[in-house]
C-alpha cells in the first residue's frame, strides 16, 4: 500500500487528560457522554517495506508503549466520524501529526459536526497555534 | 488598609511558596488560595499565577485551567482595574483566558506561549528580561527605570510566543510587548532568546496596562542567596535581582 497513512495511538489505561476535557467540556456546556483523544502520526509510505505499518510503529518505544498504548491503522488519513484533529500549525517542531478528540453522544453515538465545532471553538483549539480539522 | 494579594495554587502549580515569599519580603501582604477555596479569591485586591504545570498542562499549557472556577475571578477582578501578574505557567494561563495581549476577548486567545523552537525542548537557562516599553505603561513596571533589566530564570519547555502574522503586528502596533530578552550587558539579539520567541518575547502586557504576563521566573533570582550576581550585599535572605519587579509590582498594589 502506497501514500500517506495514518496511525492512532491511544492509551489503554485510563486517559486522564480526555477525562478532564471531558469535564471542562461539559462544564462549558458542551453535550458529551464520553471523548477518546489519541495522537495521530502520518507517514508517506511506497509500498516497498517489507514489515506492516504497524508492525514498525509497534517496534518505536519513542511513539508506542505496548504496556500502555493501542494502535489503530486508520484507513484513511483523515478524522473518524465524531472526531476532530488538532494540528499544530507550525509543524516543523516535532511530534505527532495531530492530536485526535472523538467526542460520543448519551447513546455512544459518534458526535455531531456542531459539537465538535463548539468543543474546538471553547476548548480544544487555540486558533492562534492550531487548527482544526473535521472530517468529511 | 493593606492591600492583599491572592496566589491561586491550581492543581499542579509549583511555584506558589517563592510567589509569595518574595511578594512578602517584598512589602507585600501575599498568601496563598487553593482550588477549593475559589470564592475567597473576590476578597484579594491583586493576584499573581505562579508557575507549574496547571492541570497537568492537560489539551495545552493553561488551557483548563484558564476555565477554572478561580479565573472567573481573576477575569473579574482584572475587568475592574485590578493588577495580575502571570509567571511562566500563569502566563500561559493569562494568555489562554484571553486576558493578555487582550485583543481577542476573554478566552478568546490570539497568541500563546507554546512549544519552544527550533528544538521542542525544555529550557533551563538564566535570562535577562529588558522592559520594552515606558515604564507607566504598566502599572507593574511603574517602578522600574526605562529599560530596566530584571533577571530571572527562564524554565519552560512552551515559553515560545506564537501568533500568525496579524496578530503579532497587532502585539506591537498595540504596545503589548512588554519585556524582550536581553544580554546582561542589555543589548537585545537573538543570541539572547532561549526559546525561539517570536519579537524576542519575555512579556506581554494588556490594553490597559493592569495585567502582565512573564515567562521567566525572576522569584527564582529574587534574594541573594540565589542570584549569579552576588554583589548586591551580603545579607543572604535579602531580596535583590529580580525581586526589583515584585518590589514594582507591591508599590502598584498599594498605592
Amino acid at each position: 500500500m502506497s501514500g500517506t497513512r495514518a496511525v492512532a495511538v491511544s492509551l489503554k489505561i485510563p486517559d486522564n487528560a480526555a477525562y478532564t476535557a471531558l469535564v471542562a467540556l461539559r462544564r462549558l456546556g458542551v453535550s458529551a457522554e464520553r471523548v477518546e483523544r489519541s495522537e495521530i502520526w502520518t507517514f508517506e509510505e511506497d509500498g516497498g517495506a517489507a514489515e506492516s505499518l504497524e508492525a514498525r510503529v509497534e517496534a518505536d518505544e519513542t511513539i508506542f508503549n505496548p504496556n500502555k498504548h493501542r494502535l489503530t491503522l486508520l484507513d484513511q488519513a483523515a478524522p473518524r466520524a465524531g472526531e476532530v484533529w488538532i494540528r499544530r500549525r507550525d509543524a516543523t517542531t516535532g511530534g505527532p501529526a495531530a492530536v485526535a478528540w472523538r467526542l460520543f453522544g448519551a447513546r455512544g453515538e459518534p458526535a455531531g459536526r456542531e459539537v465538535l465545532a463548539a468543543a474546538v471553538e471553547r476548548l480544544l483549539c487555540n486558533p492562534a497555534i492550531e487548527t482544526a480539522i473535521y472530517s468529511a | 488598609m493593606t492591600k492583599r494579594i491572592g496566589v491561586p495554587v491550581f492543581p499542579g502549580t509549583n511555584s506558589e511558596d517563592e510567589t509569595v515569599r518574595l511578594l512578602n519580603d517584598c512589602g507585600g501582604d501575599a498568601e496563598l488560595v487553593h482550588w477549593s477555596q475559589a470564592q475567597r479569591l473576590a476578597g484579594y485586591d491583586a493576584y499573581v499565577l505562579s508557575g507549574g504545570f496547571a492541570y497537568e498542562d492537560r489539551i495545552r499549557a493553561g488551557a483548563i485551567a484558564a476555565h477554572d472556577r478561580m479565573m472567573d475571578f481573576v477575569i473579574e477582578g482584572a475587568a475592574r482595574g485590578k493588577l495580575v501578574l502571570g509567571i511562566c505557567n500563569g502566563a500561559q494561563i493569562l494568555l489562554e483566558a484571553g486576558l493578555v495581549p487582550g485583543t481577542g476577548g476573554v478566552r478568546k486567545p490570539t497568541a500563546a506561549f507554546t512549544r519552544n523552537a527550533p528544538e521542542p525542548h525544555f529550557v533551563c537557562r538564566h535570562v535577562y528580561m529588558k522592559l520594552a516599553m515606558d515604564p507607566s505603561r504598566c502599572a507593574i513596571t511603574r517602578a522600574l527605570e526605562p529599560g530596566a533589566l530584571v533577571p530571572a530564570w527562564a524554565a519552560n519547555a512552551e515559553g515560545r510566543l506564537a501568533a500568525d502574522d496579524a496578530h503579532l503586528r497587532e502585539i506591537v502596533a498595540g504596545e503589548h510587548l512588554a519585556f524582550v530578552y536581553a544580554a546582561a550587558d542589555g543589548s537585545v539579539d537573538d543570541a539572547a532568546v532561549p526559546n525561539g520567541s517570536a519579537l524576542r518575547c519575555a512579556g506581554l502586557v494588556n490594553r490597559t496596562g493592569n495585567v502582565l504576563a512573564i515567562m521567566p521566573h525572576p522569584e527564582r533570582d529574587g534574594w541573594n542567596f540565589n542570584h549569579l550576581d552576588r554583589s548586591a550585599g551580603t545579607d543572604v535572605l535579602e531580596p535583590s535581582g529580580g525581586a526589583v519587579l515584585f518590589r514594582s509590582f507591591v508599590a502598584a498594589v498599594s498605592s
